[in-house]
């Protein structure tokens, strides 16, 4: 029995230590957003500002060329009065970090967009400045009424190679994510079409 | 003959329930089908490797549904252990040698593995190939750093002629030196970013290459930028090569207030030395990020490893409960079957369906319980026979008038009957156990009792008989309310002994009451004796008389006066004696030959008027009193003896009390009462005389036993006589004050012989019917 209690104790144990810790530093944090109807008023522009720093094992990670993948996630629900919100529209972007080491350059794919900086602030400093998403088109929305957006910004822990994933699901420093920013959205009456 | 089930009807106390067991071969084969998808997905299966958290989750959960399913196998183990029940001892050895023999070689394997994979993961990297990579990039920034110098050069001279030339003539300039210095593309930029001449540039761009704004600041901070760039991004984002871009600030001197001039130059680099550059720089990146994931790789081989390895103990341990279980399944049914043997349900286990010993041991069993049944069956047959027998001769000892006694090699009592109590007036528990000499009753006659088995023992004879008298009223023995106050008659016993058989060595004493016989003998005898001399005596009588008569007839005349009158008076004498034993020779006769009795229905009440109404002066002067319960049953008997009876009795009662002054007798008539109805009828004449002499009390009804100065002593005797033809019951006592002293004597008479409505049986019944019906059993000695 005393055996049985032992193996039982220790597996326990070894299976408590492997489950995620309860939840990640605040790395990265959503500090403004906006909306607002782009220029040819068919589409909303999300804009909005993150801090962003990465933890010293996610930083030479960088330096030793993994390419990391930051996932923007966006989220429009429009609340009702029964348990679930209804999904108004929902968008991602992905932006690509890596390092080039034969010419010492931080690269950066901002939607698509490729970018180098000589350094690593420079490249996170870009990174933390989303400008004019067009999120969702026009008519997604009806004027007056009150939405709620969430927004988010994240590691994309799943394009990590392998053996990173395994340490992202137990290391919260390798997991680095915002809290997701919940901010109202009740697009104005549309004025007669311009 | 239903058969006993497995667990006799409480499956809940099963240790493997069907729904876990089929729990656990679900859990065992869904771990058996992820852990090999973890081991594939371990690998470098792409398919698999995205959803390698998944497994890895999936993996754990199976794991520790696995590991519930045996902690509550073992807490059910556990309970039957505390619960004592059959068979667990037997369960946790297989399951712990089942545990043990799948632990060590599982850990040992896992052990190795660990420690190998860690070693071979490890000399994966080495340091000279580490420094190799390393130099190698060294080499390819160091080359593309002197292409950048110059090219840094080339433009340096490039805008140092610009500034010596008007700006209308920069254009044919900067077109030749352009050519001159070899460059793909050479602009010229405003401060802000914009183009103002430009030349060359690929067939493919129409736009110029622009430096980017951070360039062209660093460009306006610094007055140069230079850097190796990657070419545009391709379709998949991935650049295809590098370029060289220089940024040189134009000299212009001394025209402060315009605006800066900038010269870009921008080169391809060559495409050999682009490919081995981004070649050794793939290398590196490759090289370093398995260095760095070399602890997450090891990890994911320790992760697959330990799963594998509590998957596996967990079914093992899991399995070794059912394969225990499995194994003593049979043993419990057969203990079940034990149990219910042991509390006497024959019922046979159910045939247990292998064809093992296990099987085999099922089937002796139920053989045995067969046997076992049978054997038992006729045990019990046996012994209700034995109870049968037992009781049978327990009531016929019971219902033995004759006393019997059974004693041990000791002369200890060991069984007393209902006859032996009843005749000694002594309980059997104060006989059982004691001495034959320390038993109340039979203390006085035990010497002699005790001298004829001695005598017994020396002679051949099988059994001895003796008759023995002795005083009913022993010390210390209870008395009788009113029937035997004072001394009792004596108790005369017929003893017959016997040596019991050997298997039981002891000693048998038989023994009747034969006082009441003796009685009878007596009177039969002296009725005998007194018909004989009545006949002898009175045949003479008359002819003395006749003599006497004659004589004096004769002689009175002839004689003087004095002896004629001496004549007379004796002659007298003569005739009176005679006619006095004439009497008594009559009375002789009369109680011999006294008539059968003709019984008839009868009032007793009448009867003791129509005697006592020759009383009456007496009962006048109150002297005698008479007490009749009304409403008496009438009673079988003859009325003309009975009336002789009441007459003698009454008689008797007031010659005992002639010589007092004032006397009270009493006769008095009741009914006896035995369980709410009327089972007999008493008559007690009851005087204050002086009561029977001590010593006669027993024999007062024999003929010639009197206490009254004339009398022929035949009173009594006849009155008894009578009364036993009656069927009913006489007793003589002395009636005793509360001191103790003689204060009169009391006679009564029991009939029992009532005149039911059915007379003719009234005949025959006996005396029996006055006695308590038999219900105590022999009692049998402490065993």
């Amino acid at each position: 029995m005393k055996r049985r209690t032992a193996i039982a104790a220790l597996s326990t144990a070894a299976l408590l230590a492997w489950l995620p810790a309860a939840r990640p530093a605040d790395t990265i944090d959503v500090l403004d957003v906006g909306v607002e109807p782009s220029a040819d008023g068919e589409a909303w522009l999300l804009s909005a500002d993150f801090t962003l720093s990465l933890s010293p094992q996610l930083e030479d990670a960088v330096n030793k060329g993994v390419t990391l993948f930051f996932l923007v996630e966006f989220e429009l629900l429009r609340p009702r009065w029964y348990w679930w919100d209804e999904r108004t529209a929902l968008a991602t972007q992905t932006h690509r970090l890596s390092y080039h080491a034969l010419t010492r350059q931080y690269r950066v794919l901002l939607n698509g967009v490729p970018q180098a900086y000589g350094s690593l602030p420079e490249a996170l400093d870009a990174m933390s400045r989303l400008r004019a998403w067009r999120v969702m088109p026009r008519d997604r929305t009806r004027g007056g009424v009150s939405y709620e957006g969430w927004l988010r910004l994240r590691l994309d822990t799943s394009q990590l190679p392998k053996p990173f994933q395994i340490t992202a699901l137990t290391n919260r420093d390798w997991n680095p994510q915002s809290e997701w920013k919940r901010f109202p959205f009740t697009p104005e009456t549309p004025r007669s079409a311009p | 003959m239903e058969a006993v089930p497995l667990h006799a009807g409480d499956p809940s106390k099963r240790t493997v329930t069907r729904a876990l067991r089929y729990a656990l071969f679900v859990s065992v084969a869904l771990a058996a089908v992820l852990l090999a998808m973890l081991a594939v997905a371990s690998g470098n299966d792409r398919l698999l490797e995205s959803h390698y958290g998944l497994l890895l989750g999936l993996n754990v959960a199976i794991g520790i549904a696995l590991l519930l399913l045996a902690a509550e196998l073992a807490r059910r183990l556990w309970q039957r252990w505390r619960a004592g029940l059959f068979g667990t001892r037997l369960m946790v050895r297989l399951a712990l040698a089942f545990v043990v023999m799948t632990l060590v070689p599982v850990g040992l394997i896992f052990a190795v593995a660990v420690q190998f994979l860690g070693r071979s993961v490890e000399s994966w990297y080495d340091v000279p190939m580490e420094r190799a990579l390393e130099s190698g990039l060294s080499l390819g920034r160091a080359s593309l750093d002197s292409l950048l110098v110059d090219l840094q050069a080339k433009t340096r001279s490039m805008a140092g002629e610009l500034a010596d030339v008007p700006q209308n003539q920069w254009a044919p300039t900067l077109n030749r030196m352009r050519e001159r210095a070899g460059a793909q593309e050479a602009v010229i930029l405003t401060g802000s970013g914009r183009i103002l001449l430009a030349s060359g540039g690929g067939y493919a761009n129409l736009l110029p290459d622009l430096p980017s704004p951070a360039a062209l600041r660093q460009a306006r901070g610094a007055r140069l930028y230079a850097a190796v760039e990657p070419l545009e991004a391709g379709a998949g984002g991935e650049p295809r090569g590098l370029k060289l871009r220089v940024v040189q600030s134009i000299p212009l001197g001394g025209q402060l207030g315009e605006e800066p001039r900038f010269l870009q130059l921008v080169q391809p680099v060559p495409p050999q030395l682009a490919e081995n550059a981004e070649a050794i720089q793939q290398g590196w990146r490759d090289y370093q990020q398995l260095s760095l994931s070399r602890a997450g790789l090891k990890r994911i081989f320790r992760i697959t490893m330990t799963v594998t390895l509590l998957l596996t103990v967990f079914s093992s341990i899991a399995a070794s409960f059912l394969l225990a279980g499995w194994m003593t399944g049979p043993l419990s049914m057969i203990a079940a079957g034990t149990r219910a043997v042991a509390e006497g349900d024959f019922r046979p286990v159910k045939d247990y369906a292998g064809r093992d010993e296990l099987g085999v041991l099922t089937q002796s069993f139920n053989a045995m319980t067969r046997q076992l049944e049978e054997a038992r069956a006729l045990v019990e047959r046996n012994q209700h026979e034995l109870e049968r027998a037992n009781a049978r001769l327990a009531s016929v000892l019971a219902n033995l008038t004759a006393g019997v006694i059974v004693l041990d090699e000791d002369f200890r009592v060991t069984l007393a009957n209902v006859g032996a109590e009843r005749i000694l007036e002594v309980g059997a528990e104060a006989m059982v156990g004691r001495r034959l000499d320390s038993v109340p009753r039979l203390a006085e006659a035990a010497p002699q009792i005790l001298e004829a088995f001695a005598e017994l023992d020396e002679g051949t004879h099988l059994g001895w008989q003796r008759q023995l008298a002795f005083r009913r009223d022993a010390p210390g023995t209870e008395r009788r309310a009113e029937s035997r106050p004072d001394a009792a008659p004596a108790l005369t016993l017929l003893v017959r002994g016997a040596r019991l058989p050997s298997p039981q060595r002891g000693w048998l004493v038989v023994f009747d009451d034969v006082s009441e016989v003796v009685s009878a003998q007596r009177a039969v005898a002296w009725s005998e004796v007194a018909r004989r001399l009545a006949h002898e005596i009175k045949n003479p009588l008359t002819p003395i008389q006749l003599a006497a008569e004659r004589l004096q007839h004769r002689l009175a005349d002839k004689l003087p006066p004095a002896e004629a009158e001496l004549l007379a008076r004796s002659s007298q004498t003569i005739v009176n004696q005679v006619g006095a034993l004439k009497l008594m020779v009559d009375e002789f006769r009369d109680y011999a030959r006294l008539p059968a009795a003709r019984l008839a229905p009868l009032d007793l009440n009448v009867l003791v008027q129509d005697v006592l109404a020759l009383y009456a002066p007496i009962e006048a002067a109150g002297g005698l009193h008479a007490e009749l319960e009304p409403g008496l049953p009438p009673i079988l008997g003859d009325a003309s003896q009975l009336r002789q009876v009441i007459h003698n009795l009454v008689k008797n009662a007031l010659e005992a009390t002639e010589k007092q002054p004032r006397r009270a007798i009493e006769v008095v008539t009741e009914p006896v009462r035995r369980g709410g109805s009327v089972a007999g009828v008493r008559l007690v004449v009851r005087d204050d005389g002086p009561g029977f002499p001590t010593g006669s009390l027993a024999r007062v009804f024999e003929p010639y036993v009197t206490t009254k100065p004339k009398g022929t002593g035949l009173g009594l005797a006849i009155v008894r006589k009578i009364v036993e033809e009656h069927g009913a019951r006489i007793d003589a006592v002395n009636r005793s004050d509360a001191a103790g002293g003689t204060v009169g004597a009391s006679v009564s008479l029991l009939f029992t012989r009532l005149a039911k409505s059915d007379d003719n049986c009234g005949a025959h019944t006996t005396l029996e019917t006055s006695q308590p019906p038999v219900v105590l059993p022999v009692r049998p000695a402490k065993s």
